[in-house]
C-alpha cells in the first residue's frame, strides 16, 4: 500500500526526492493500460529521471530503458524518480495535458506538491500521510542508514549493503556513484533515488558508518 | 533460498544483500550458508548479488513457506492478483472511491522498515483493531491469512512464518479514527517488530485533509512528505 510513503530524511534532502507514477485501477481502467503506461514513461523520459521502473520488470539499473518500455505493454503501473522538483512539475504538467485517464500520484514534500499542483491548475484528490515508525524502534540502525534504505519501500535494500558500500567507498574500491547504483539495483520497482543516495552515503561516511 | 554447496566459491558477496541477515559466512567450510528460519524468500540475493558461480537457487516453496515469498518478493503476483504487499488504496482513489468523504484509510505495516516480522505479530495487532469493529480490506493479501477475519485468528500453522513486512489495511469513520490510532499505538508496544503507520483521506472541498486533522488532534505527528493522488484518473469518481 505504501511503498513510496515512508521516505526519511531532512527537508533539504527530501526536497531532492520526487516520485511521479501512474497506476491503473483493477476493474476500472486496468484492461489495456499498457500503452498508457508506455506513453507516461515517454513523457517522464523527457525530464531526465534518475530512476524508472515497474515491479515484475525491473529498474533502469538492473535492466535497460528499452526493456522497461517493452515490458510496460502488459503492465499497470510505472514509476519515475526525480532529484529536482522542477522536473517532477514538468512531468505533472505533461501528464495533465496528455489526459491519459489513469491515476497519477506524486510522492514528495506535501507543501511543494501543493505549490506545483496550484501552478498546474490541479486540485488534488486524496493524500496519504506517514505517522512514522512505532514499535521496537531500537531494532533499527542509525538514521543515516534509514534515510537511504527507506527509499525502497519494500525493504529490499539491506542495512548491511549500505554499511558495505560505505566501507568500499572509504577503502577507495568504489566511487560514490557506483556505490549508489549498487544500492539502487535491489529496489525492483525503480523508486530508489541514487542521486540522493550519493549525498546520503557521504553523510554516512562523515558519521563513521 | 538455498546455496548449492558444490558451486559456492565462498566470495560472500551475497551476505550483505540479505535484508534480514539470513546469509552468513561459514569460514571453516568456505561457503555461504542460509539460515532457513530467518530467510524470508525475498529473492534479493538471487536477483541482485551477481553470484559469480550461480550457486544461489530458489527451490519450489510449499505451504506455508510460500507465504514468505508472497509477502517479501514484490515481483511475485499474489493470489489476490495484486503485486506488492497492499492494495491500490490512495493511488487509485480518484476512480475507485475506496475512501469516500467522511472516511479515513489506515494502514499499519509490520516489519517495515527493514526488520521483518513473524505473522504471529500480525495476529496480535489484528485482534486489537478488530475489537473496535473495523473491517479489513478484502483485497489486501493479509486478509487471506485469517481463519476468522472477525476475530483476527490466523490460519493454523502460519504464525511462525517470517516475512519482510505485511500490512493490515482498513477504513474507518473520521469519528472513530482517533480511537483506532490510540489502540494501534498501544499494541505497537507489545509486538517484537517495528510498525509504520499511514493515514489517508480524500481532500475536503475547502482543500483541507481530514486525515491530517484527525492525526494531529489525536496527538500524532505527521511526516512532511507523503503521497498525493492528483485526480487525473478517469472516470473520476462522483461525489
Amino acid at each position: 500500500m505504501t511503498h513510496t510513503n515512508h521516505r526519511q530524511g531532512t527537508l533539504e534532502s527530501l526536497s531532492k526526492d520526487w516520485i511521479v507514477f501512474m497506476y491503473a485501477a483493477r476493474g476500472i481502467n486496468h484492461e489495456g493500460a499498457g500503452p498508457k503506461m508506455q506513453a507516461f514513461l515517454h513523457l517522464a523520459l523527457r525530464h531526465n529521471p534518475v530512476n524508472i521502473g515497474s515491479p515484475t520488470i525491473g529498474n533502469m539499473y538492473d535492466t535497460t530503458t528499452d526493456k522497461i518500455m517493452e515490458g510496460l505493454a502488459g503492465a499497470t503501473k510505472v514509476y519515475a524518480v526525480f532529484d529536482d522538483g522542477a522536473k517532477a512539475a514538468a512531468l505533472i504538467m505533461d501528464a495533465k495535458e496528455a489526459n491519459l485517464g489513469v491515476s497519477v500520484i506524486v510522492s514528495g514534500i506535501f507543501e511543494e506538491v501543493e505549490k506545483i499542483c496550484q501552478t498546474a491548475g490541479i486540485k488534488r484528490h486524496t493524500a496519504q500521510c506517514s505517522l512514522g515508525v512505532w514499535g521496537k524502534t531500537d531494532h533499527l540502525p542509525p538514521p543515516e542508514i534509514l534515510d537511504i534504505t527507506t527509499m525502497c519501500g519494500h525493504g529490499l535494500v539491506s542495512f548491511n549493503l549500505v554499511r558495505r558500500m560505505t566501507d568500499e567507498v572509504r577503502k577507495g574500491n568504489l566511487n560514490l556513484e557506483k556505490a549508489a547504483v549498487t544500492l539502487a539495483k535491489p529496489c525492483i520497482c525503480g523508486v530508489f533515488n541514487p542521486e540522493r543516495a550519493e549525498e546520503l552515503l557521504e553523510r554516512c561516511l562523515s558519521a563513521g558508518i | 533460498m538455498r546455496v548449492d554447496d558444490e558451486s559456492c566459491i565462498g566470495c560472500f558477496n551475497c551476505v550483505a544483500y540479505c535484508p534480514v541477515e539470513a546469509i552468513r559466512e561459514d569460514n571453516q567450510a568456505g561457503k555461504a550458508v542460509i539460515d532457513e528460519a530467518k530467510c524470508v524468500e525475498c529473492g534479493v540475493c538471487l536477483r541482485s548479488a551477481d553470484c559469480p558461480s550461480d550457486a544461489l537457487y530458489q527451490p519450489e516453496l510449499a505451504w506455508p513457506r510460500i507465504l514468505r515469498a508472497e509477502f517479501s518478493n514484490p515481483a511475485i503476483a499474489l493470489s489476490t492478483g495484486v503485486t506488492g504487499r497492499g492494495t491500490e488504496e490512495t493511488k487509485t482513489n480518484d476512480v475507485t472511491g475506496r475512501y469516500p468523504r467522511g472516511y479515513i484509510g489506515i494502514a499499519t505495516e509490520l516489519g517495515r522498515p527493514g526488520t521483518g516480522t513473524c505473522l504471529g505479530d500480525i495476529e496480535r495487532v489484528a485482534r486489537a483493531i478488530l475489537s473496535l469493529g473495523v473491517h479489513f480490506e478484502k483485497e489486501n493479501p493479509t486478509y487471506n491469512l485469517f481463519e476468522d477475519v472477525t476475530t483476527g485468528n490466523l490460519r493454523e500453522g502460519i504464525a511462525e512464518e517470517r516475512v519482510l513486512s505485511a500490512i493490515l489495511e482498513f477504513k474507518t469513520t473520521e469519528e472513530k479514527a482517533p480511537e483506532v490510532l490510540k489502540t494501534l499505538a498501544k499494541v505497537a508496544k507489545e509486538v517484537n517488530t517495528v510498525i509504520t503507520v499511514n493515514i489517508a483521506s480524500r481532500f475536503a472541498p475547502d482543500g483541507s485533509l481530514p486525515a491530517a486533522r484527525v492525526a494531529r488532534e489525536g496527538g500524532f505527528s505527521i511526516r512532511p512528505n507523503g503521497k498525493s493522488n492528483l485526480g487525473l484518473g478517469l472516470p473520476l469518481i462522483k461525489g
